[in-house]
């Protein structure tokens, strides 16, 4: 079995919206038929919490903040935190650079 | 019969075991293999257990504070409270016994919620589920307060929790579809009548100060890189959090600190109390994140499910990437605001501290409001306006809450304060007829 892609989704208190776009990552992933782990978390924690992931996605105005974490992980970030198209816009060329598509 | 009134008495009133029970139901429903089944719900219970934590940490922060504010100004007869949703919750699910309630309620309101969304011109699904949390709590709480107690308590509760997250969404839809321009998604986050006085201050201002012609989006502004700091919410309260704590400490003098602080000083023991203050905030909130897990998807699952075309209400920084200088414009202002705010509810008798992160989040959503309708005229004084609105209801809310039991302590969303007012409305017109 192919190992599981770990992404983490950020918000500012990693409550509500990072939760919604967690879910609409997941369905995106599913349809791209990628075996994924998510989980959501705030923008505080990304710096510690970014260990245990393989990629980030965000909304764009924590754009600043969470490369300054310098967690040399792939970045994604969205204007609309729930729309599947700009999530699969976004994610694919990631995820063909990471070899899973 | 007595093995199940030992199981009634000594488990079911357990809130974490009733939470976990309701998630092991949404589970259960969405068909979960038995390993997520138990994982799903030890992982809810974990969460309410350490929402309780939290909660226990802020409260021994917030004692110390009152305290200090009493030493400090208790002369002139008036006390302080800190505005706080999230203490609120914890309080009423530990101190006051409600935490069952609430859970239920909160599965309660999904119920409610679908139903409505189902057969009602409103097609909205509240998805966010702190949100729902918040209002299940002030339900419950204000329920509980009017006299109800067991099935009615939360059936009523669930009723009107319900209502106000199919109604709210449906409130706000008309500016979020001038902000999103389209109508795929609604905003679920129970500070809608702050939002909606932000845009109603927005267009008068857009009326009087502009003679009908909107001022310049936020958008063109080029803010200093150095202000993204604000987007960290936590950040924040403690920025705001240390001077409150440090000044009333100052005023209150080393003597009445002595007693807490032992041996260390009083200010540096002000500033590690003011840190506490958003350790337990921190600790909470990751509580509700491991309670919530299960639960939302689940609800979300069944709810796209039975109400195909419903609009989802999201939990308010979803709106935040469309204008994001509003969100800095309206937290700074409604922060300035609130500062406003705060000056008066001392003149009403309970000096209410601002909610931090109800400036930010809230804040930040009532400058996009102001923004859609009025530019940046709209969130600066839209955002200001906000501030006072935001501090005024909740002052007027405090003294039902220091009857019920809370400690130094009011609520944030003013959506919540309305729930309050409105079960407090209902008790005194039955009042007038005798019945309650």
């Amino acid at each position: 079995m192919a190992k599981q892609l770990r992404i983490l989704t950020v918000c500012g208190n990693g409550l509500g919206s990072s939760f919604a776009c967690q879910m609409a990552v997941e369905g995106v992933l599913k349809g791209l038929g990628v075996d994924c782990k998510l989980d959501h978390d705030s923008v505080s924690s990304v710096a510690s919490a970014a260990r245990n992931f393989d990629m980030i996605v965000a909304a764009q105005n924590f754009q600043t903040q969470i490369e300054g974490a310098n967690t040399g992980l792939p970045c994604v970030f969205l204007k609309r935190l729930v729309d599947k198209k700009e999530i699969e816009e976004k994610i694919t060329p990631v995820l063909q650079e990471m070899g899973l598509l | 019969m007595e093995i199940l009134n030992w199981i009634i008495e000594n488990i079911l009133t357990q809130a974490s075991v009733i939470i976990g029970l309701v998630a092991l139901l949404g589970l259960a429903l969405q068909k979960k293999p038995v390993n997520e089944l138990i994982s799903g719900t030890l992982k809810t219970m974990l969460g309410f257990l350490v929402l309780s934590a939290g909660s226990s940490v802020m409260q021994t922060s917030l004692t110390y504070f009152g305290d200090m504010f009493n030493q400090a100004f208790g002369f002139t007869n008036m006390s302080a409270v800190v505005a706080s949703i999230e203490g609120i919750n914890g309080q009423a699910m530990t101190d006051l016994g409600l935490g069952s309630e609430i859970a239920i309620c909160l599965a309660g309101i999904f119920i409610v919620n679908i139903i409505l969304a189902r057969f009602s011109p409103f097609k909205y699904v509240f998805l966010t589920g702190q949100a729902l949390l918040w209002e299940s709590t002030l339900c419950i709480v204000f329920a509980y307060f009017c006299g109800l107690s067991g099935v009615p308590l939360i059936i009523i509760a669930s009723i009107v929790g319900g209502a106000f997250a199919t109604l709210m969404p449906a409130f706000a839809q008309p500016v979020v579809r001038k902000i999103t321009e389209s109508d795929d998604i609604a905003l679920g986050h129970f500070c809608t009548f702050g939002y909606m006085f932000t845009a109603l201050i927005a267009t008068g201002t857009k009326k009087l100060l502009g003679g009908g012609k909107e001022a310049k989006s936020t958008e063109e502004l080029e803010l200093p890189q150095s202000l993204s700091f604000m987007q960290d919410s936590y950040l924040a309260v403690m920025v705001v959090m240390i001077p409150f704590y440090i000044i009333i400490a100052a005023f209150a003098g080393p003597e009445a600190s002595a007693e807490y602080a032992g041996d260390v000083n009083f200010i540096v023991y002000a500033f590690l109390q003011a840190m506490q203050f958003v350790v337990g905030l921190y600790v909470l909130l990751a509580g509700v994140r491991l309670l919530l897990a299960e639960l939302v998807p689940a609800f979300q699952g069944i709810s796209m499910k039975l109400v195909p075309n419903a609009r989802p209400a999201l939990d308010c920084p979803v709106l935040f990437t469309y204008a994001p200088n509003a969100v800095i414009i309206g937290f700074i202002f409604t922060t300035i605001g609130s500062l406003i705010g705060m000056v008066i509810t001392g003149f009403m008798g309970t000096l209410v501290i601002p909610g931090v992160m109800s400036n930010f989040f809230a804040g930040g959503t009532a400058g996009i409001f102001g923004n859609a309708i009025d530019g940046r005229r709209g969130a600066i004084i839209g955002g200001i306006f906000h501030g006072i609105f935001i501090m005024i209801l909740p002052a007027l809310l405090s003294p039902m809450l220091a009857q019920i039991g809370f400690v130094n302590m009011t609520c944030t969303d003013v959506d919540t304060v309305v729930t309050g007012f409105f079960f407090m409305a209902i008790k005194s017109i039955l009042g007038v007829f005798g019945i309650a």
